[in-house]
């Protein structure tokens, strides 16, 4: 089957309406925010998929799936276009992209059971925005919030910045609908809690489209109580006294919705009215009165504990309107695509691990010293730093922030700069124990350390792969390593 | 055609702290670099190989051996020839003794057009262009901003100069020498991925004073004249943060200052 025949394929499966082949729109379905520069510039070297695909509902993504599973087409699913870590990018020149844009209704919002069904393609605001009407959230709120849709957030494994309080995605999901690529459709049913096997809605959850297509999802919903919301803010010594503070509040048993400690290096670029050169150290109590209260005064006692290295409170409100202008919306995003077509220069970038509380100080402390003399760019960064923003009884993650003038070609700043900072703190996180990828998913440019990540536990996603996509058609070279592309795509050879 | 460029490597005197305590330069860590105009002459000469591959460009300067890597990279953006002139003579020369020094290598190799840097980031004297035309008696042009690569050949080359008043328009005879600044912004191209390692060995040419042949006291700082009556760290004022914030009074205080500086 040639290049036209697939297409005229799809168009007889779906309509003519539902398949774009329009080289813009497939030159910007070849590759997400990892290769952002290049991407820009137009330098991406990388196949354009034959066509992007609108299904309407659940059984005409089964019909396509059968359809690329018999003739062996790549099949990358796509959402709200956030992907970091190359999870949308295409390795394989014959590949179609299958777009959630029709599936997005609200099914259904039930709030006696607070849960709420929704299909793959709404957005994460939309069904916010509903939410609030009857005083509720989703509780889930990533920086891409304006901009991301369900589907892309179950399959990545996402997680919001109120995730201390209300957990990452996974810790939301009731039940979820999927399409395999055989056609199979499976729904996992809501319930509150079941032993029934394996939690088999794990397999769906972060398969990152490399194991089946998330059609539907029901996902809790949680009172909410703006009105009782308590924020707090210090400037700190550093990085270490953060993390102490963090530590102390978790393991005493409080759930702040928001815990964060950043370096002096990132606090000086989110707080430039006040970080006077410091770390900084911020909470957010969320939920009702009493609950708010009793984690307010343990945050006041924590921070008292660990007094020494404290240098100052600031004023509450001054952390209240950081918030409110923390998303980044698709205008941001499209801002920052302009600023890199006039520019030589991008937003940064970021690279996000996690460990235990005792490693992840030690981690933060490695990295930040191995890039400063290993990487052989180091005099081209002009940010290094990183902050710690989701906290469990166990541990933090710790958000690598960098960015550097670029002084080489468009085609080549991936490898030569983000590549290579990742790498360093990837190999450093995995030496000391920690995970290499805290809540961007590892997508193509961390598969080469998939093996490593997880250790003999790489043995069941294998077989996962062999039983659910024996023709390995579903996102070639996301999450499992596919030597010769990454040779190819990643390092050039 | 053969362009030879001449070029300086400089400390990137933009990466100079300033200690407002102690009133002093902070030059900890700071880089060697490519001397920003003169990188533009090379730009601008790999832009004609560019478009007539039979150029040869060649790139001269007088260094000591530890900027070699800078040099090599040179060679790998697709410079023909590096030649560094180094040798333990030399070291101390002021610009009329680097004049000489350079000269006298240029008069041992071919060129149709020699381009050179109109400033050096770090001394800043603009000796040496004008002091290598008059050793080799050729024309000499300061200042220049654009260069018509498609009226450039052997013969002739037909340029654009900016002298802060006004902008002319020249013709000069080749051989020639043309001084660029970087605000022609002709750009160096960066090394391809693939050739960052790549092997350029045999593109370095290494010049010492057993080819050049000067007597002791002709050169370095023995063969020195100019004196140096006084050197002084330039001060700065540290300059205080307004913060304001997003609104009427805030964005009436930033319209005030840009109004006040003459931006609206």
């Amino acid at each position: 089957m040639n290049k036209d025949q697939i297409v005229q394929s799809l168009i007889d499966l779906l309509s003519k309406d539902q398949v774009n082949t329009n080289h813009e729109a497939l030159y910007d379905a070849s590759a997400d925010r990892y290769k952002k520069y290049a991407k820009a510039r137009k330098v991406l070297k990388v196949p354009m998929p034959l066509a992007i695909v609108y299904p309407n509902d659940t059984q005409e993504i089964s019909e396509l799936l059968k359809f690329c599973n018999k003739n062996l087409i790549n099949v990358i699913p796509r959402g709200g276009k956030t992907a970091t870590e190359g999870g949308l990018e295409n390795w394989k020149d014959i590949t179609i992209v299958i777009d959630a844009l029709h599936l997005d209704k609200i099914i259904k919002i039930d709030p006696y059971n607070s849960q709420a069904t929704v299909q793959a393609g709404v957005a994460l605001q939309d069904l916010e925005d509903e939410l609030r009407k009857i005083g509720c959230t989703t509780g889930h709120s990533p920086q891409s919030k304006p901009v991301a849709k369900y589907g892309g957030l179950l399959a990545t494994r996402s997680i919001g910045q109120f995730s201390t309080l209300y957990g990452g995605i996974e810790d939301m999901v009731v039940g979820l609908e999927c399409v395999f690529p055989d056609g199979h459709i499976s729904r996992i049913k809501n319930v509150s809690r079941r032993s029934g096997g394996p939690d088999i809605r794990h397999i769906a959850i972060g398969n990152e489209g490399s194991l089946c297509y998330i059609t539907e999802a029901t996902i809790k919903i949680f009172k909410f109580y703006p009105e009782n919301n308590k924020f707090y803010g210090y400037l700190i010594k550093d990085v270490e006294t953060g993390i102490k503070v963090l530590r102390e509040v978790m393991v005493n048993g409080f759930r702040p919705s928001v815990a964060r400690t950043y370096s002096e290096q990132d606090a000086a670029q989110h707080f430039y009215h006040f970080h006077d050169n410091k770390c900084v150290l911020l909470f957010m109590a969320e939920g009702p009165k009493g609950i708010v209260e009793a984690t307010g005064q343990a945050i006041e006692e924590a921070v008292e504990k660990f007094k020494d290295g404290i240098i100052k409170q600031v004023d509450s409100q001054l952390i209240s309107d950081w918030f409110d202008n923390l998303n980044w919306s698709q205008k941001d995003i499209d801002d920052e695509y302009e600023g890199m077509i006039e520019n030589d220069s991008h937003a940064g970038y970021t690279t996000e691990i996690s460990a235990d509380w005792e490693t992840i100080p030690k981690i933060y402390n490695n990295v930040i010293k191995k890039v400063k003399s290993e990487f052989p760019r180091a005099h081209d960064l002009t940010m290094l730093g990183g902050h710690s923003s989701h906290s469990y009884l166990n541990g933090t993650n710790m958000y690598f922030v960098y960015n550097y003038k670029i002084n080489c070609a468009p085609e080549d700043e991936m490898l030569i700069y983000h590549h290579a900072i990742q790498k360093i703190i990837v190999e450093e996180t995995l030496r000391m124990g920690g995970s290499m990828c805290h809540h961007h998913g590892i997508g193509k440019f961390r598969n080469e350390w998939s093996k490593q990540e997880h250790g003999s536990a790489f043995y069941m996603l294998e077989k996962l792969k062999e039983v659910f996509d024996p023709k390995g058609i579903m996102n070639y070279g996301t999450i499992f390593p596919q030597e010769d592309a990454i040779k190819k795509y990643i390092y050039k050879g | 055609m053969k362009i030879v460029c001449m070029v300086k490597i400089v400390p990137d005197v933009d990466k100079f702290e300033y200690d407002f305590e102690s009133n002093t330069v902070v030059r900890d860590n700071v880089r060697m670099i490519l001397n920003p105009d003169d990188a533009s002459g090379v730009g601008f000469a790999l832009k004609v190989k560019s478009m007539k591959p039979d150029t040869i460009v060649e790139v001269v300067t007088m260094a000591p051996e530890s900027v070699e890597p800078l040099l090599l990279d040179l060679a790998r953006v697709g410079v023909d020839r590096v030649t560094y002139i180094s040798d333990p003579i030399f070291s101390g020369s002021d610009s009329y003794a680097t004049s000489k020094i350079l000269a006298k290598y240029l008069e041992t190799t071919s060129y149709d057009c020699i381009l050179t840097g109109t400033h050096a980031i770090d001394g800043d004297t603009s000796h040496v262009p004008a002091q290598l035309g008059e050793l080799l008696d050729l024309c000499q042009m300061s200042n220049v901003i654009k260069i018509d690569e498609d009226a450039l050949d052997e013969s002739k080359v037909v340029f654009t100069v900016d002298n802060d008043t006004s902008v002319s328009t020249y013709e000069m005879k080749l051989p020639g020498i043309l001084s660029i600044q970087k605000e022609s912004n002709y750009k160096l191209p960066y090394i391809k991925y693939e050739d960052i390692n790549k092997d350029v060995n045999d593109q370095i040419n290494i010049i010492s004073n057993d080819d050049l042949a000067f007597e002791k006291g002709k050169v370095g700082l023995e063969g020195s004249l100019t004196k140096v009556n006084r050197t002084f760290v330039k001060e700065y004022k540290k300059r205080n943060k307004v913060v304001v914030g997003n609104d009427e009074q805030g964005i009436e205080t930033v319209y005030s200052f840009l109004k006040d500086k003459g931006f609206v």
